[in-house]
């Protein structure tokens, strides 16, 4: 608690006289710092000096201890008032100082009692109500200084509570989000397209028995491309949702068959040593499929490569190109991704500067894939396994 | 012929089996997932097996899976998949490196019967039919095979589309309105632009259509 003024190097130097004293201050020392410094020492000589007296007097009842408990008063003060002093301008200097001025009063209550009792022989303890008093009205003036600190300190604690409940429900939504996709996707399969194709099975049959008659079997025929469309449209909607590549073996397959499709020499470099929950995976896939299709569309890309890893609990992305680069961030299809990446609370950023290539950069966060993949399995209800793997 | 059928959805399974039936196929035995029609391909040891590649219990790819095991097991075994989207990767991998007695084929392609029974037919002779789709994934994808295959003509395109699905030259003549000897034309010219040795007819027109497979994958 106590500064000790620490003086510059260069008085150190100084021949050891009083009159150095005032070469401290043109030395650079602040007046207040000063004024403890010689505070200090005029108490440290008036307490050796009152020794002196004491002995001269010939030794009787040791008054200067009274003496020295005085000269300490404005010392301690000094010092408290200092380590009071450092602290934030307002409520709390205010409830420092105020501590400083009561811990002052509570040492001298306390030395008092001490040298009552060494020199006068007084046993029972009376500044015990002195203290309480004391410490009850600075700890009151604390409430009410420090109360609208309280308030925002409890302010800040809520809202911290508000974001990590709606971080967690978000998450959780995205998660249900997608096992709910992925059902969708099932469902779209195993049910309308399969009345469907049953239905065309059907029909087929039946136009097989109306060979004579082929004004009905016309008729059926048309039924069936009918059918049939209705199927490629279910289908294309599907892979819309989820392709089926990315469901059933997981995000590398899915990547490398994209790749194939493009047929640009697509360099894939994989390293995620944890699972990723279905809907990064989603959002994974098709910002890279939207990337390889502008650089196989519009930036005349002849090579790709995708780099996918996981570090410190995040799957990065990085699609690079060799095309011509100059791609608009905002116009292209990326920018309608972004916030898909964002709802997982990952980054999406692209950079592509004229004539040196495009590259989609994508960091999505998977700490705590464990918990939260447990979460969305048991929201994938009925028959529908949830595809998590790689 | 003696068929398996794996398929989960019984709207589905009974409509194959009774078509399948009704023009004197032998449907043996049916399975609802992968382990069944393992089981029931041991058992009955049929000449083909209709797989849908999504079945119980994660309706992932099982089916596919559980055809490419019976295949190794069995080689002369024909398996004819089906499927409600195509994946040339799955194509290559079921082909691995024997196309003989494989069918890789969209659902929907059951309602024309006539091709679809055809195809299983094909596929029980040690024949090679693939979806149009997957031809078309493949002619779409790879920039250097697209340049490789510019000099195909949109006809011989479609001509090459129906070969994948394992029809014959009549067949492919009537789809698509033309005479045989036009069809016969087409493939000629097709079989010298993908420059196919002259060598047995079938074997090239398997060829024809792998060539896009092979160069998928490399």
């Amino acid at each position: 608690m106590s500064e000790r003024v620490r003086l510059p190097p260069s008085l150190s130097a100084l021949p050891k006289h009083p009159v150095r004293w005032m070469p401290a201050l043109a030395a650079g020392l602040s007046l207040q710092q000063y004024a403890s410094f010689l505070l200090r020492r005029l108490a440290g000589l008036a307490a050796v000096l009152m020794i002196a007296i004491w002995v001269l007097e010939g030794e009787g009842y040791f008054w200067p201890a009274w003496v020295w408990l005085g000269l300490s008063v404005p010392v301690t003060l000094d010092l408290m008032g200092r380590w009071a002093w450092r602290h934030e301008r307002g409520a709390s200097r205010r409830v420092a100082l105020m501590w400083a001025v009561i811990m002052v009063g509570c040492g001298i209550l306390v030395v008092t009692w001490i040298l009552t009792w060494l020199l006068d022989g007084v046993r029972e303890f009376w500044p015990a109500w002195g203290l309480l008093g004391l410490g009850t009205a600075g700890s009151a003036y604390s409430l009410i200084a420090l109360h609208d600190r309280l308030l925002v300190a409890r302010g800040r604690r809520a809202l911290k509570e508000r974001i990590d409940t709606l971080t967690r429900t978000r998450r959780e939504a995205v998660d249900a989000q997608a096992a709910q996709l992925l059902r969708i996707e099932r469902d779209l399969h195993d049910g309308a397209q399969a009345r469907l194709v049953a239905l065309t099975l059907k029909l087929g049959r039946a136009a097989l028995r109306l060979e004579d008659r082929p004004e009905v079997k016309a008729l059926i025929n048309e039924a069936q491309r009918e059918a049939a469309s209705a199927i490629s449209e279910l289908r294309d909607l599907a892979r819309g949702i989820v392709p089926p590549l990315l469901a059933d073996r997981g995000l590398v397959p899915a990547v490398e068959a994209l790749s194939s499709r493009y047929g640009t020499g697509t360099a894939i470099e994989v390293d995620i040593p944890f699972e990723v929950s279905p809907a990064a995976k989603g959002a994974a896939y098709f910002v890279i499929a939207e990337a390889l299709t502008n650089a196989v569309k519009h930036s005349g890309a002849k090579h790709t490569a995708v780099r996918m890893c996981g570090e410190r609990g995040c799957l990065k992305v990085v699609i690079s190109d060799d095309g011509c680069g100059g791609a608009d961030p905002l116009g292209s299809g990326l920018a309608g991704l972004r916030a898909r990446v964002e709802a997982l609370d990952g980054t999406l950023s692209i950079e592509s500067p004229v004539g040196l290539g495009t590259e989609v950069s994508m960091t999505l966060p998977c700490a705590g894939e464990r918990e939260r993949r447990g979460a969305a399995e048991r929201l994938a209800v009925g028959r529908h396994a949830v595809g998590i793997g790689r | 012929m003696r068929v398996v059928i794996a398929e989960d959805l019984a709207l589905l399974r009974e409509g194959l089996v009774a078509l399948l039936r009704e023009n004197d196929i032998d449907v043996v035995a049916q399975a609802q997932d992968a382990e069944g029609l393992l089981r029931a391909i041991s058992g009955h040891k049929p000449d083909l097996a209709i797989v849908d590649v999504r079945l119980p219990p994660t309706f992932s790819d099982e089916g596919l899976r559980a055809a490419i095991e019976a295949r190794r097991a069995c080689p002369h075994l024909g398996v004819l998949v089906l499927s409600q989207y195509v994946e040339t990767a799955y194509a290559s991998e079921l082909i691995g490196g024997n196309s003989a007695g494989i069918g890789y084929l969209l659902k929907e392609r059951i309602g024309d019967v006539r091709a679809f029974l055809q195809a299983v037919e094909s596929v029980a002779a040690g024949g090679t039919v693939l979806d149009r789709e997957v031809v078309t994934q493949m002619l779409d994808s790879d920039r250097g095979r697209r340049d490789a295959l510019s000099a195909l003509t949109s006809r011989e395109r479609e001509v090459l589309e129906l070969m994948a699905e394992g029809r014959s030259n009549a067949a492919i003549a009537e789809s698509l309105v033309v005479t045989q000897g036009a069809v016969e034309k087409h493939i000629t010219s097709i079989y010298s632009k993908l420059d196919l040795p002259a060598c047995e007819v079938d074997h090239r027109r398997v060829l024809a259509v792998l060539t896009y497979l092979r160069l998928a994958d490399g």
